[in-house]
């Protein structure tokens, strides 16, 4: 064990953090996905010539080929440069690429890795249906193969970023007849492929990021699936692990400095009482929970890292370190709200403030697996209990 | 950076945990057999971090972490944590005769709490010759007094005394080191302590049978055992990342072990209740170990416990 960095270490930081310093875009990201688009790619393209993007993508593909250790670096340099959110380049990005670099064949890696890393094109990601969210194996958007096509009908829901993305990483059942698990294929889908209608939703918070999907008659090429046919299951598994792997990092190191800003404004606002806001012990008592919260979920992840770093893999370990972020970014959020008392009252769709952080980080413990998902993986996976 | 116990550092682990399995099972906390006071200096516990000349294991505090936290599992006696101090201590004013004693077992360091007005309550009093006391500004150790009255304590598996604190330490050091080093080693015997809740709640929920399934199909079953793994692998990572400050004599290795040992004493308690309501009536019943865990969580919470505004500090 040994927490210290080596100094070739030590000199991939001082290049990341001038690089930052000097490249990181000073505007703030514009509020949702359509404005947003334009930003997110320039910025993603900004890092990708300043070879920055892929950093432990392989080097054939257009990235680094640098360590996982290099990667958490870059994160944390990220996060303390306040470099704005990675928007619609994150499922391309953090976990579609990586799929194909696990899972894809040398056409698929050659077409779409360079074009994701280098902000050409945009992913998102089709996996939820109406009546299939925590249960996935449960969809019914089917696919028959005709010819050298396969032909797709039915719908999607919650798809991040579909009226803005290119490419869909897309779940459909290939064989109906087979078990649930089973018949399942992972496809790279077109999105302007005709017969697809793209229904855009609006959030609580205001945001339009998600999007109800349909498909009707669509004619996709058959080599367009990764991994073989009804072999989706184990491909989507290994995109969800990616999903809750690394990609937060940054988020864990910006969470840290937001529970930092909360202390120090509690030090420095006063109360109706005319006594500064950390004078109240509760609040004390909780800003101290958070912060020994947040430096504990440092330490998980750099653990973490370093087992996959050993063994290759970080287990249903995973698990329990995205539980333990989304449940405490939401723990943050409602300290902060707290500390707002009645101007959390002044929103309106739009407005980019705690009460909006509050409001869309609700997503966290749903997105991406439930909490109560995430709790029966832990269950089962970790502690080996009965399904 | 490398989180991972390297080899030997696993070795020393799994050696210490075998032994545990073998000679202090965790249901007899109760009754630790005599001799055992040699047996865990044989086994090098109470110098994993000092070096070999004077009977160390000369590993780091990060070895030190990892396998007293073994020892927190199987509910070791809560004694150690002085005689871990009490070497260092020892060590630091010079005192190398004293150290090797300590380190042998010879003799014996009874754990005293935080001294208020003029009264000191001490743990695991039965056989042992000297008092350790340790805060923020220093430590001191005294020789026990002659005619101590010994009791029971909440926790069954030591005894307590409280006793006039001695006019006079025999040795004493000024500095937080020794608070640090002692917040530290109570973290590691608080994972493990809701390490072993959360594996004994677990094995329970696999194997008890209600409605014709293991208890542990159920969620209201799974997910609370499920937030018992959560709260120890948040405890665990902090408690190895902070005793590794502490080898580096790093500025924050403060902060680092304050927020470990408040982590570790959450999981402690935390898992500690919720391990008894999985074991429903069982879990109530002095013969279920369940309690024995609990009331050890309870404990520990005293022994150099973390204030809000040592994690507030800027
Ligand atoms: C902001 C946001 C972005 C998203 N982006 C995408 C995306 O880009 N692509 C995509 O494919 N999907 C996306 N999703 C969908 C997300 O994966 C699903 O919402 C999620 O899996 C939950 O499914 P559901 O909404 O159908 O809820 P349900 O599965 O109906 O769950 C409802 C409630 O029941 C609980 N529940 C369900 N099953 C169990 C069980 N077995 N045990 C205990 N509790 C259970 C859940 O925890 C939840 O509390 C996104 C969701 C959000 C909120």
């Amino acid at each position: 064990m040994d927490i210290d960095y080596s100094t070739s270490e030590m000199h991939f930081r001082e290049e990341v953090r001038a690089w930052l310093a000097v490249n990181t875009p000073k505007e703030p990201r514009p509020f949702d996905g359509t404005e947003g688009r334009a930003f997110d790619l320039a910025w993603q393209r900004r890092q990708y010539d300043g070879g920055w993007a892929g950093i432990n993508w392989p080097t054939e593909y257009g990235g680094r080929g640098l360590s996982l250790i290099e990667q958490i670096i870059w994160f944390e340099e990220y996060a303390r440069a306040g470099a704005p959110f990675i928007g619609v380049c994150f499922v391309g990005v953090n976990h579609g690429g990586p799929t194909l670099i696990a899972r894809g064949s040398e056409d698929q890696k050659h077409y779409h890795l360079p074009r994701i890393l280098k902000a050409e094109t945009i992913w998102c990601q089709g996996f939820s249906e109406p009546g299939a969210g925590s249960d996935l194996a449960g969809i019914r958007t089917h696919a028959r193969i005709d010819g050298d096509e396969l032909v797709i009908n039915g719908s999607k829901i919650w798809t991040s970023y579909a009226d803005l993305a290119d490419w869909q990483e897309l779940l459909v059942r290939t064989d109906p007849n087979a078990e649930r698990h089973k018949g399942l294929s992972w496809v790279i889908c077109d999105m302007r492929t005709p017969g697809i209608t793209v229904r855009p939703i609006r959030l609580m918070s205001g945001q339009i990021d998600l999007c109800e999907v349909f498909y009707d008659e669509v004619r996709v090429p058959v080599e367009n699936i990764v991994g073989g046919i009804d072999q989706g299951w184990s491909v989507a598994m290994s995109t969800l692990g990616f999903e809750r792997g690394t990609g937060f990092i940054a988020e864990q190191v910006s969470l840290a400095a937001h529970v930092e800003q909360l202390i120090g404004r509690a030090r420095e606002t006063t109360g109706t009482d005319g006594r500064a806001l950390i004078a109240s012990e509760r609040l004390a008592d909780d800003l101290a929970t958070l912060r020994a919260e947040v430096t504990a979920l440092k330490a998980m992840t750099y653990r973490t890292v370093s087992e996959v770093a050993r063994t290759g893999t970080p287990g249903a370990e995973a698990s329990i370190v995205r539980l333990y972020t989304s449940e405490l970014s939401q723990r943050v959020a409602r300290c902060e709200i707290g500390m707002m008392g009645q101007t959390m009252l002044d929103f309106s769709y739009g407005m980019k403030d705690p009460t909006h952080r509050y409001l869309y980080g609700f997503a966290q413990t749903i997105a991406g697996g439930s909490a109560q998902i995430q709790r029966n993986i832990i269950g089962e996976r970790v502690l080996g209990l009965p399904k | 950076m490398d989180l991972y116990p390297s080899d030997t550092e696993e070795a020393v682990r799994a050696a210490s945990e075998a032994y545990l399995r073998d000679h202090i099972p965790l249901n007899a906390a109760r009754l630790r057999p005599d001799g055992i006071w040699t047996d865990m200096a044989a086994m090098g516990w109470f110098g994993i971090a000092l070096p070999e000349d004077i009977g160390g294991v000369a590993m780091s505090h990060g070895a030190e972490a990892l396998v007293l936290a073994e020892l927190g599992r199987y509910l070791a006696p809560i004694g150690t944590i002085a005689m871990a101090v009490a070497a260092n201590v020892a060590i630091a004013t010079g005192d190398q005769a004293l150290a090797m004693d300590i380190l042998a077992g010879t003799r014996r360091v009874a754990l005293g709490l935080t001294e208020a007005g003029g009264q000191l309550r001490v743990l695991e009093v039965r056989g042992a010759n000297m008092v350790l006391v340790t805060g923020d500004n220093g430590a001191s150790l005294y020789d026990a007094p002659v005619d101590w009255t010994i009791n029971d304590c909440l926790d069954p598996s030591t005894s307590q005394a409280i006793i006039a604190l001695p006019p006079k330490a025999r040795i004493q050091t000024t500095g937080s080191r020794a608070a640090n080093h002692q917040r530290l080693v109570a973290a590691a015997f608080a994972l493990g302590c809701a390490e072993a809740a959360r594996d004994m709640a677990a094995g329970y929920a696999r194997v008890r049978e209600q409605f014709g399934r293991p208890i542990g199909s159920f969620q209201g079953v799974k997910h609370p055992c499920a937030d018992m793994a959560v709260r120890c692998s948040a405890a665990r990572a902090q408690l190895l990342y902070a005793a590794l400050t502490l080898d580096s004599a790093r500025e924050d290795a403060a902060f680092q072990i304050a927020v470990a040992k408040r982590l570790a004493d959450a999981a402690a308690i935390g898992n500690g209740r919720a391990s008894i309501q999985v074991h429903g009536g069982m879990g109530m019943t002095d013969e279920c170990d369940a309690h024995l865990v609990l009331k050890r969580a309870h404990l520990l919470q005293f022994i150099s416990p973390v204030s809000t505004a040592m994690l507030l500090a800027a």
